[in-house]
Formats: structure tokens, sequence, C-alpha cells
């Protein structure tokens, strides 16, 4: 039995991936990443609007600083933040976007050459900083750089399979070289799931088509509860038939929202902060602009840009005309951009601190996949690039102090005994004859999840949700799959991952059901109020041989005790 | 009306089944607004869990989806199938690269030249409380070269790259000068020499393919002509250098 061995495993080679990478390997320790597409093809790279901090670059009446950065995001939490977390990740999210400016991103400038920074929805002050509007990619590619720089060993094109638990403590992975087809034990001292999202199990998302929420399945899979999953952001401005993001930034620069009455129908819904309220707020306007037909045939609401000048948008914009131009069709310097609501983020996933120690000794988390929890019901925008920074780093750094004091290396009966057992299953899959197409289903649970369990929610659609996953779990039973190898099998891989899917589904569904209050994204006709008595607090979900089992844990309060939430 | 019918020749490659490639046709239904990637992945759900490909974003920003349609480098999320109907459309890998399957390409080499050039910002001292101070001016210098997402299609369409595989390549050479004109960077002379020579700035026979054909409008052909120009100062500067330190001793 071929068995690879590393002090460190990150799963996921994104923002958060790269950036405990590089902290982990600073701390001159043995690490490796692993991930299904070559780093640079992350999630990460698709992210566009910025990053922020509170630099008080920009020119505002007074000097903004991390506590009304923290504050801001508290309340766009809709005061479900651990507010601890929350002030970790704004004050040293300052130094840590300057250390990527260091590492060489390229941030557009002030006059004064300082980093630039731009208003963003929910925010108080211009404290985005950005790099035009393709900040991921430029941050992406210098994390990459950073990682090459120190020669970090990576698995490009590897997909993690199973993790391997042992006496309550994470030992590894099950791994498979996607290529060559075979399933290949690692052992880690420490191992780190950055894996992101999973908007792919809903039908209208802005992800790429490989965020299918493989680390939470992981880590769900081997026991670790899953936390407050029925909080799903929807971005308000997805390009109306690919649903590709239209980044904030458009609104951030002055962009309106315009219905098909021509109205500016945001002053109903946030009359300060109009397009700037938050993304909660306004995907929920704009949904019901379109529910009560004052949207544009199809579904959509226009983003009207004209306004702003052929020059602006060619300097800060050039990523969003780009997109609009080559998906819709669409110039925005002559014409509005059709854009509707799509699933952008889960604000879920698997419970951390601030350190990324999740509940199983030795498994870490940090970015999209892990639950701080720094965005509670609502995250705002900017603030998901800073989370995979510090929390990344953060991460990073503590791994490398648990691998120190780890002594032990692998137990290599333990691991050919699960590769064994993990083989003889995959027999059983691979020798099915069933009938059912594994597309059918995952499009048929995608539909399902934006239409039913999308920005407004209601009982009796989440039980209609949770009877249809219950079918289609058993429906996947009669997947064949006719490949009988396993390389280059997508087949399998969708299999698999849809199986993952199906989980994550119903334990979004069992949280929505539950959670009988209206809190950030989560907005259920039936009780459209927060109801801090009953709700104020975390949602835990565990896998059980019996389904989902919930259970609850306490909002870390600090300075800031909830308020109504008005913009 | 015109047919929706899409019709894809794919170029197939199987190792392990064939030692030569195959073409094997398809045929997808189309919708308003599809484009090729889609396609392909209708094809790889419904018809051949075979297909290899690689995607991600379809956004055309990641890179994964470089190949090569109608005799054109391009990214298949980016190519709109309504261009294609009407016709079988040929797709294939992008050249120039060793093909892993279908339409995957082997891309170390690619990698291996980007690794060459120590693609990191080797920054000038700065304490970490405060950023650098970059001119707009100087940042729009760097910022065309920053948008390259590293999808090889420069590489396919590029004659010094076919004839050398060695040669580094309009991507890795743009990259090179995005970390020169960088004033964060303390590089200079280091660059120019690991860029210099026929397997750098000199092998480029400046046609211009890479800027035509790049999905994200980097002139890489502009780099290297700039880059030649900074070493021919270079060498001129220190040739002037050396004549005077002659002249010099000669007059003592």
């Amino acid at each position: 039995m071929e068995l690879l061995s590393h002090d460190i495993l990150i799963i996921g080679g994104g923002l958060a991936g790269l950036r405990a990478a590089i902290e982990a390997k600073k701390a001159s320790w043995d690490v490796a990443i692993l991930s299904k597409v070559h780093p640079l093809r992350s999630h990460s790279v698709a992210a566009q609007g910025g990053i922020n901090a509170a630099l008080g670059n920009a020119p505002a009446p007074i000097k903004d600083s991390w506590e009304n950065h923290a504050f801001d995001t508290i309340k766009g939490s809709d005061y479900l933040a651990d507010q601890d977390a929350v002030e970790v990740m704004c004050r040293e999210g300052i130094e840590k976007v300057i250390e990527m400016e260091h590492w060489g991103t390229l941030f557009s400038r002030t006059e004064e050459g300082k980093i630039a920074q731009r208003p963003f929805g929910g925010a108080g002050f211009p404290r985005t900083c950005y790099a035009a509007d393709r900040t991921g990619h430029n941050l992406l590619h210098v994390l990459y750089e950073q990682a090459t720089g120190l020669q970090i060993c990576v698995y490009e094109e590897w997909v993690a399979l199973s993790l391997i638990v042992e006496d309550g403590r994470c030992a590894g992975v099950l791994a498979l070289n996607f290529f060559q087809g075979k399933i290949i034990p690692i052992h880690a001292k420490v191992l780190l799931l950055a894996t992101g999202g999973h908007g792919r199990i809903y039908l209208r998302s802005t992800n790429a088509v490989i965020n299918t929420g493989s680390g939470c399945f992981l880590a769900y899979q081997a026991g670790v509860p899953l936390e407050d999953m029925e909080f799903v952001q929807f971005h308000p401005t997805s390009l109306y038939g690919t649903n590709i993001l239209i980044t904030e930034a458009a609104r951030g620069e002055g962009g309106y929202l315009i219905n098909a009455e021509g109205e500016r129908f945001m002053e109903r819904y946030a009359p300060h902060l109009m397009e700037l309220g938050p993304r909660d707020i306004v995907a929920r306007g704009i949904q019901t602009e379109i529910d009560e037909d004052r949207g544009f045939e199809g579904g959509y609401v226009h983003l009207d840009l004209r306004h702003l000048g052929r020059e602006k948008i060619l300097d800060r914009l050039p990523g969003t005309r780009q997109i609009a131009m080559d998906f819709a069709g669409v110039d925005p310097i002559l014409e509005p951009i059709p854009i509707q609501p799509a699933q952008h983020y889960s604000m879920g996933g698997i419970p951390t601190n601030v350190d990324g120690e999740t509940p199983l000794p030795r498994l870490y988390a940090a970015g999209e996949c892990a639950c701080v929890s720094v965005h509670g019901a609502n995250r705002l925008g900017g603030n998901s690039l800073l989370e995979t920074v510090v929390f990344g780093a953060r991460a990073g750094k503590k791994a490398a102090q648990k691998a120190k004091a780890e002594k032990d290396g692998p137990d290599l009966t333990l691991f050919q005994e699960r590769l064994r057992a993990f083989q003889s299953e995959l027999e059983k899959i691979l020798g099915r004859k069933g009938e059912e197409p594994c597309f059918q289903l995952r499009d048929e649970m995608k539909s399902l999840m934006t239409y039913q369990v999308g920005t407004f929610r209601k009982e009796s659609d989440l039980r209609i949700a949770k009877g249809k996953i219950k079918e289609l779990k058993k429906r996947l039973l009669n997947v064949g799959i006719k490949q009988k190898g396993l390389a280059f099998n997508y087949e399998f891989i969708q299999y698999w991952e849809l199986g993952g899917m199906l989980h994550l589904a119903e334990v979004i569904v069992e949280g929505a059901l539950a959670r009988k209050e209206s809190r950030g994204s989560h907005f259920r006709v039936d009780y459209p109020h927060r109801d801090d008595e009953h709700w104020l607090r975390h949602t835990l979900a565990f896998k059980t041989p019996e389904g989902v089992k919930l259970d609850y844990k306490e909002v870390t309060i600090t300075s800031y005790p909830p308020k109504e939430r008005t913009y | 009306m015109r047919s929706t019918l899409l019709t894809l020749s794919i170029k197939r490659f199987h190792k392990e089944k064939d030692s030569s490639p195959w073409i094997e046709t398809f045929q997808v239904e189309t919708r308003k607004g599809m484009n090729l990637l889609e396609a392909l992945l209708r094809i790889q759900d419904e018809q051949d869990g075979t297909l290899a490909f690689r995607y991600s974003c379809r956004g055309a920003v990641c890179g994964s989806c470089a190949m090569r349609v109608n005799g054109q480098d391009v990214l298949a999320c980016r190519t709109h199938v309504e261009d294609l109907l009407g016709k079988p459309t040929l797709v294939g890998p992008l050249p120039l690269f060793p093909v892993t399957r279908d339409l995957i390409v082997d891309m170390s080499t690619f990698f291996n030249h980007y690794r060459k050039i120590e693609p990191f910002l080797h920054g000038k001292p700065i304490s970490s409380q405060t950023e650098y101070s970059i001119k707009e001016g100087e940042r729009k210098e760097i910022d065309p070269y920053i948008q390259c997402i590293l999808c090889g299609i420069c590489f396919g369409s590029c004659p010094a790259f076919e004839k050398d595989s060695q040669f580094l390549g309009p991507a890795m050479l743009a990259k090179a000068y995005r970390f020169l004109a960088d004033p964060r960077d303390m590089r200079n002379d280091e660059i120019l020499k690991a860029i210099d020579g026929q397997r750098g700035v000199w092998g480029c026979k400046t046609v211009f393919n890479c800027v035509k054909v790049c999905p994200k409008e980097v002139p890489p052909t502009h780099a290297i002509v700039k880059m030649r120009g900074k070493i021919l100062k270079h060498r001129f500067v220190s040739l002037f250098a050396q004549i005077l330190s002659l002249l010099r001793r000669s007059s003592l």
C-alpha cells in the first residue's frame, strides 16, 4: 500500500487554504495542499468587489476604525455573529490586508498613492479595498505566487473522499488521484479543510461549477456538526441567464437598481442606504419587485450604470463590463444590466474557534467551509476575502503549533484497514446497474433548493423540500455508474458529490424548518420577525443514523447588544 | 427557423484504449445564450460520462477551459454556441501541450516556465504597518499584465514555443515584466538576466499572436518589446562605462 504522510495537509487551494499553507510553511513544517483543481482555478479567483479593512484611506469626516468595522459586521449579521471573532477579524484584518499588498497585490490607488477604498453594502465608511473589480483574482494569484516561492507541495487534481478518524482524532484522509484512478491514504498530523462553499446545490448560484461543499460533507460524515447552515446568502445582482456575479462594487460606485416601471425601488426597502443596503435586504427587495410583477419578463430587474460614465466604468468596473458583454451581450456603458438574485455564499459551515480548531481534534477549517462565526445570519460584502486571509493565517499558525506537539507517525494497519473497507464499499457502487441518471437527480435538487428554500421560505415549502430530499436520497441508490475504473471517472465523482450535496441540502432544510423566525438571510414569511428570546443562538446539525439531529449553542456577545436592524 | 442543434466533432484521446486520437461527433440541443462549456457539460452528463475536460468558474476568470475550437484557441465558457450553429464544430485540446486525455492537456511545462521567472514579489524593505506608495500611473503600467489568468492560450498560438518548448512563452514574459515594472520589487538585473536570450525575449517572433488570442486582453508582445529595450539600454550603458574606463586608463 502506498501511503503518503505530511505534518500538515490542507484540502483546498483557494485563498484560505493557500494562506494557511504559507503560515505553516513559514513555521518550517512539511505542508501539502490537496485540491481537486489547480489552485489558480479555485473559486476565490471570481471574487470581484474587494476586501474590507479599516485603513481609513478614503476621505471621510471622521477616521474609520476597526471598532466601526466590527459594529457594521455585527449589525449586518443580524446579531448572530460571535462578537469576539468579529473583533479579531476586524482588528487583525488591517495588517493582513497590508501584508497582501506587501506580497504584491495591485490594489487600486488613491491620489496620494495609498490603497483605494470604496463604499460597500451595510458599511458606514468607504472601507472596501479593491483592485478594480478583480480583487479575488489579484489576491489568489499573489498567494499562489507566495506558495510557489516557498515551494509548497500541491497535489493537483486529487479528490478527498473520506476522513480517517481514530480514537476521536483526525488521522488523515483517503484521496483519489483522479488522473491515475488510485485511492491513496494520506496521513497528516493536522488536517485543515479549506474547500469553500456549496452553492451548487442551488440552481441559481454565482458559484463555480466545482463548489459542491465537499469539505463540509467530509467533516459532517466524520461526526463533526455543521453550524448555521440555514443561513444562505443570496447575492442581489447576478447576471440574468448565467447567474455570474455582478459585483456589489457596481452599486458601491453608484449604480442604480431599477424595476420595469422605471422606479429606483430600493427606497421601499432601505430608504437611507438605498442600493447599498446589506445583501439580504437588497436581494429580498429585488425578489419582491419580481414577485409582484414589477420586474421584467423572465424575472429580473435592471442594474443601471450608464450615469457613471464611460471613464469610471472602464477604470473601476472593467471586469463587470467584460462579463456583461461576454455573457449577456450588454455593454453597461450603453445599456442597463439585467440582474436577479442568486445563491452566493454560505454563512454556515464547520464550527471553528478563532484559531480554526473544529470540535474534532487535529481537524481544522478555514474560509467559506468554516463557520467561525463572523458572518452570522448575513455576511457583508468584502468580509469573505478578509475572513480567508485572517483566519487562514490563524488556522495555519495554530496547525503548525499542533503539529509540533504531535510525535506519533502513521499507524499503517489503520490506514490499510480503512482503505480496504472503503474499496469494498466502492466496488458495490461501481458494480451497480441502476437506470437513474445522476444529472437528473442533481437538477431536481437544484431547482428544489432555489424555488423552495430560497430568499423567501415558509413551512409548507420546507416540508415539501424535506420530503423531496428524502426521495432523492433513495433514488440515488438507483444511479448506475458505467465506468468501472476511477481514472477520469466523472460519473463516479458526480455521484459521490451529489450524495454529499443531498446531505447538506437536508441540513439546510432542517435548520430552516426549525428556525421559526426571520433573521438575516433566513426569511420565513410565516414568521417575519426576529425573535431574540428564542432564536438568538447558533444551530448545530449532527449526522445520526436516524437523520439530522439539531442542537443549539449560545452566541458570544461582547460590546454590541442586539438592536433593531434598520438601514 | 434556424436549427438550434449544435454538432460538435470532438477530438478524443484515451491512451489506454487507443494510442492515437479519434474524432467523435455529438449533438446537443441548445438554448439562447448557451456557451460551449455548458454544451460540453451537457454531453458529459447525458451522453458520454467519459468525455474529459477541465472546468471551474464558467465566467472566464479561472483559466481552466482553454481549448481549440475550429482552429482558434479559446475559453469554452466564453464561446457562444450561437456562433457555432449550422455546421459541425471541431473541438480539440489546446495545441503544443501533451494531451493527457480528450481535452485535458499536461500543463507542467507551462508551470515550470512560470517557476523559472521566480514569480513572486521581492519587496523592498518596509514596515509591516505601512503600505507601499504607488502612483496611479505606475499601477496602470502594470495593470494590463496583472489580468493574466494563466490559461495557456497564448502558448498554444506562439510560433516560438512551437519551435522550442523551452521558450519561456508569452504569459511568463508578461509576468516577468509585471514584476520588473512594479516599483515595490527590488529586482531589476535579475529579471532581465532571466529573460535575456533566445529562450527569453529574443526568441519572440513579434507576430503578436498572443496579443490577438488573449481572452483577457493582456499584451505580452508589448512587454517583450519593452524588456528588449531595457536590455539593450543596459548593454549600451555598460559598454559605454567600459569604454570610459578604458579611455581613463589609457590617459593615465
